[in-house]
């Protein structure tokens, strides 16, 4: 298996003078993406271990990744948006010592290590070469493929992110996968859309450039507005589109109703993050889309990227596709070459093979509830327990059917709901809370239920100020959609906190007669 | 756009009645997603393309129409 940064500078050996990243119009090529590549490892020094990076939509970010991957050491996006406690708990989370970003970052000098500024390109210095001494560095298969690559995180019940290991070997094999899942070649323009603090846009970033291909970065398509991003994809001959399934519900909601189409360079749309609505794929496959290969695809952070895909429609999707949401749910697909999977007793999703992450940084305990040891026929296997309830059609495709414990989607993001009660447990005013995902049609709706710590508190004005503390304290995906306060919360006969309890108390949508706990109704399950 | 006609807007996307001039969309239930609906629908009744920024920073009906108002003049 070639590992990620050989195989970006055979890129560079083989297209040096083919643009490799379009940042808002501006092409930079694959000679001088590997220069800058090249400079940030040398800059770095060798095994520099966990570097943080502060993301951000440009080139930068990716000569961040490829730099520290280059120098044998492990890349962790942290976003600069985030509140400056969040940002500093990630950064010590992950043993990071030294973070990389653009200067005018330091806003929370004390919050952060030192920042070192990104290697700015320097004409002056030398032109692009292929000889020069850092040669070395990234050059020769780096490092063992059993080291981490980089660090992401996941959700934890405590209030504290866990951070995520991924090796080498995981992102080679993962990223080998989709650039064939894709059908990728040299002429395809990749649009870089997923967040970079989460791994979708690994997605985007790697198979695109082991392709040769173009990644496009496009301010217009960052600004939450669908017109304007339809505008910047037309604009820029984008070609593949990864999107999170929530935000592909929105994108077909905007085409039906506005009767505007695809841009026609757009080949492929793939999605992923959460179950898909039967009535967007409907409208979905009644609009001019038929040239299009819609792939859905499931993946954990644990698993690496992408593990199970299918076409849903399109000139790749399997025949019988067609009738696929009318009756039963949207499948996740079937698994991907180099990943082997196995459905337990209890439907839980298990997964193996080379895309399976060390574990979690620090936490060996619940690494081994995770990570599984299981004896095979051919001598012991590891497996990822994903949480994920499925089942297995007789076509072979899985079918996700909810979540085995709490967990919950809030735009593709997982979220513990204990991560959000602890964050307003902390707050001052709150005493007791609970946290309640509902789905409704094509949308997650979080709901928190909190108990004041003081019998006199005014609910509404509570209820307001909780909801702006948090927005202040905690990324958007752990602030509730509403916060609702109640007097106390349900328990269930054996004294444990019963959150669904608590919600169809509360919710007046939540009438205990009204249909529920399936598609369409209350769900306390993450559906990807 | 008038205010009224914003109110109507928020009232679709958030899927309630109570909704004012004065109401905040994201003390209302709304999210980055929702955002988009909203985003879209101003773009179709007087196609100007807000940005989410510009909800961040107008998030009630008044405001938001106040914003259109002067992108559009």
């Amino acid at each position: 298996m070639v590992g990620i940064v050989p195989a970006f500078l055979e890129m560079d050996r083989t297209f040096p003078e083919k643009c490799a990243i379009e940042c808002d119009g501006r092409g930079t090529t694959y000679a001088e993406l590997a220069h800058r590549v090249r400079a940030t490892a040398r800059e770095l020094g060798p095994e520099p271990g966990p570097v943080g990076v502060l993301t951000d939509r440009s080139e930068d970010t990716v000569v961040a990744l490829l730099g520290i991957l280059a120098a044998g050491g492990v890349y962790v996006p942290v976003d600069p948006a985030f509140p400056a406690a969040r940002q500093r708990a990630l950064l010590e989370a992950a043993g990071c010592t030294r973070v990389l970003g653009p200067t005018g970052l330091r806003s929370a000098p004390d919050a952060l290590p030192d920042v070192m500024q990104a290697a700015a390109p320097d004409p002056a210095r030398d032109e692009p070469h292929r000889a020069s001494p850092d040669q070395a560095v990234g050059d020769p298969a780096v490092g063992d493929p059993e080291a981490p690559a980089y660090t992401l995180f996941t959700s934890g019940s405590t209030g504290r992110p866990k951070p995520v290991l991924t090796p080498r070997r995981a992102i080679a094999a993962s990223v080998a996968s989709l650039r064939d899942l894709f059908g990728l070649t040299p002429a395809d323009r990749v649009l870089q859309f997923a967040s970079l603090n989460w791994d979708t846009c690994l997605e985007e970033i790697l198979p695109a450039l082991t392709t040769g291909a173009t990644l496009v970065f496009h301010e217009e398509a960052y600004t939450g507005s669908i017109p304007r991003l339809l505008r910047a994809v037309a604009a820029t001959r984008v070609t593949l589109l990864d999107l999170p399934t929530a935000f592909w519900h929105e994108l077909v909601r905007h085409l039906a109703e506005s009767d505007e189409q695809l841009p026609d360079r757009v080949r492929t749309v793939v999605i992923g993050g959460e179950a898909v609505s039967p009535a967007r794929l409907a409208e979905w496959r009644a609009r001019d889309t038929g040239r299009v290969r819609l792939i859905n695809t499931y993946g954990c952070t644990e698993t690496t990227l992408i593990t199970h895909a299918v076409d849903l429609h399109g000139p790749e999707a399997p025949g019988p596709g067609a009738w696929w949401g009318e009756h039963e749910g949207v499948p996740v697909g079937t698994p991907l070459p180099h990943v082997t999977d196995a459905v337990g007793p209890d439907g839980e999703l298990l997964v193996s093979g080379p895309a399976l992450a060390l574990g979690y940084r620090d936490l060996p305990e619940v690494t081994a509830e995770r990570f599984v040891t299981r004896q095979g026929p051919e001598g012991p296997v590891r497996w990822f327990r994903t949480g994920d309830r499925v089942s297995r059609r007789p076509d072979g495709h899985l079918v996700h059917e909810g979540r085995l414990d709490a967990e919950i989607k809030v735009r593709g993001i997982r979220v513990d709901p204990g991560e959000i009660e602890a964050h307003l447990t902390a707050h001052p005013e709150v005493g007791v809370a609970v946290v309640v995902g509902t789905r409704v049609e094509d949308r997650t709706t979080v709901t928190a239920y909190v108990v004041p710590r003081r019998a006199d508190a005014d609910d509404a004005a509570l209820a307001r100020q909780v909801l702006r503390d948090l927005r202040a304290s905690v990324p958007g995906h752990l602030v509730p959609h509403r916060v609702t306060v109640v007097p106390g919360l349900v328990h269930t006969a054996g004294g444990k906190i019963d959150r669904l309890g608590t919600h169809r108390r509360h919710s007046p949508a939540a009438a205990p007669s009204a249909p529920a706990e399936h598609r369409g109704g209350l769900t306390e399950q993450d559906n990807r | 756009m008038s205010p009224d006609d914003m109110v109507d807007i928020f009232r679709r996307v958030l899927e309630t009645d109570g909704v004012t001039a004065d109401t905040d969309f994201f003390e209302s239930g709304g999210d980055s997603l929702m955002g988009t609906r909203v985003l879209s629908a101003v773009a179709r009744a007087r196609g100007v393309e807000l940005s989410f920024d510009d909800l961040l920073v107008a998030p009630t009906p008044a405001l938001l129409a106040d914003r259109v108002a002067s992108v559009s003049r």
